[in-house]
């Protein structure tokens, strides 16, 4: 099993110009990592839509790959949206699922199907034809470069030790720089960068070559 | 008599990249011209709260999307609504077919004075998800405007320019089946 920091400093050291949408008990861990302009949290916003989101950013960019980092409790919210994903042929979009078994904000209280949910089954029944499993730092670390290569939609689950984050919450008072906005000031902000960056982004796309 | 090929101009008009939703028999004739036409990229969802987050993002990511579903679904898209494309403040049409429209007029319900309890809720020979759409909409703080008619297509620009006016969601609701 991983901790939180095992999964996500890798990948935000490898991380180069693709958009990270986190949720629930990523948000704050992800920005001890990074405080990049291309994060977005899904936080003060609509329950079990992270991956939504995040993949209707990658259909608006399709030159741009997009990350989401989603719970386990937020994705069983809204399975069909594995099913969607791949209908929508978003080749740039690669969805994490943090499996702690638990809906950590809340209290830690048990996901239903904690302890035999298989993530991947139900992806790759969605019709995920790259989904990656990873309960083990070393081989994930090892790994990680080839997930976020080549082409998309890509599923990954990672077993990761139960956590303590509690209720999310914005405000300038806040320590993560991307929850000091609004979700309105953020979400605003973040079209500005995405919209000004694909003006110059062009044939520089990491997908160029796929 | 409302024509998918005038929606489809008027869609194009304003630059829409993508229509996220689900087909209904009102929507069909629509989502199969969007679908022949390809110029806007339509992107059919498994449930209409997907609908709301996956334009949002859209919207982010600089597109300009619609959303297209059946009144039914909307009334089951509340969190995603009020959590996406509401509390982002984003300028998103969209287009809610009006199931139980007709059984509604011809009994001479007017949705604005109309009382509703479980009696009438449960009134086989009414739709009641036409009975609480528009006071949903209301209720969830959308403006909302009926889209019936072929004269009437101009709507689409006027609720579009009012949603980004507002920077907020706002509805047309289309009460018949669109040829």
């Amino acid at each position: 099993m991983l901790t939180k920091d095992q999964l996500l400093q890798p990948l935000a050291r490898i991380r180069k110009d693709e958009v990270v949408v986190t949720t629930m008990g990523i948000v704050r861990p992800w920005a001890k990592f990074s405080q990049s302009a291309l994060d977005f949290a899904s936080a003060d916003s609509a329950m079990g839509h992270a991956a939504d989101l995040a993949l209707g950013i990658a259909l608006a960019q399709p030159q741009r790959k997009v990350i989401c980092l989603n719970g386990d409790g937020s994705m069983l919210m809204t399975l069909g949206s594995l099913v969607t994903a791949v209908e929508s042929g978003a080749r740039n979009f690669i969805l994490f699922v943090v499996q702690n078994d638990t809906y950590e904000v809340t209290g830690n209280q048990s996901i239903p199907g904690a302890g035999h949910l298989d993530f991947v089954a139900i992806a790759r029944g969605a019709g995920f034809k790259r989904t990656y499993f990873f309960d083990d730092p070393k081989h994930y670390k090892a790994c990680l470069k080839e997930v976020l290569s080549g082409p998309g939609p890509v599923f990954v689950a990672a077993r990761v030790q139960k956590g303590t984050e509690g209720p999310l919450s914005r405000g300038p008072k806040v320590k993560e720089s991307y929850l000091k906005p609004s979700l309105a000031e953020s979400t605003h902000e973040m079209r500005k960068v995405l919209t000004e960056a694909a003006t110059k982004y062009g044939a520089n796309s990491n997908l160029a070559g796929q | 008599m409302l024509q998918a090929k005038r929606i489809l101009t008027e869609l194009k008009k304003l630059d829409v990249s993508h229509v996220v939703g689900i087909p209904d028999n009102s929507s069909a004739a629509l989502f199969d011209l969007l679908h022949r036409d390809g110029e806007i990229q339509l992107v059919k969802v498994t449930q209409e709260s997907e609908a709301f987050a996956i334009a949002a993002g859209v919207w982010i990511g600089g597109k300009t999307p619609v959303v297209l579903i059946q009144n039914t679904g909307f009334l089951g898209t509340g969190d995603s609504f009020r959590g996406t494309v509401m509390r982002m403040r984003i300028p998103l049409l969209c287009f809610i077919t009006y199931r139980g429209y007709t059984k509604m007029v011809a009994r001479r319900l007017d949705p604005d004075s109309t009382t509703l309890d479980a009696e009438l809720l449960s009134d086989s020979g009414l739709d009641s998800a036409a009975l609480i759409t528009e006071s949903t909409l209301k209720a969830w703080g959308v403006p909302y405007y009926s889209l019936d008619q072929d004269d009437e297509v101009s709507k689409v620009s006027l609720a579009f320019a009012q949603a980004k006016a507002l920077s907020q969601p706002v509805a047309l609701l289309i009460p018949r089946e669109v040829a």
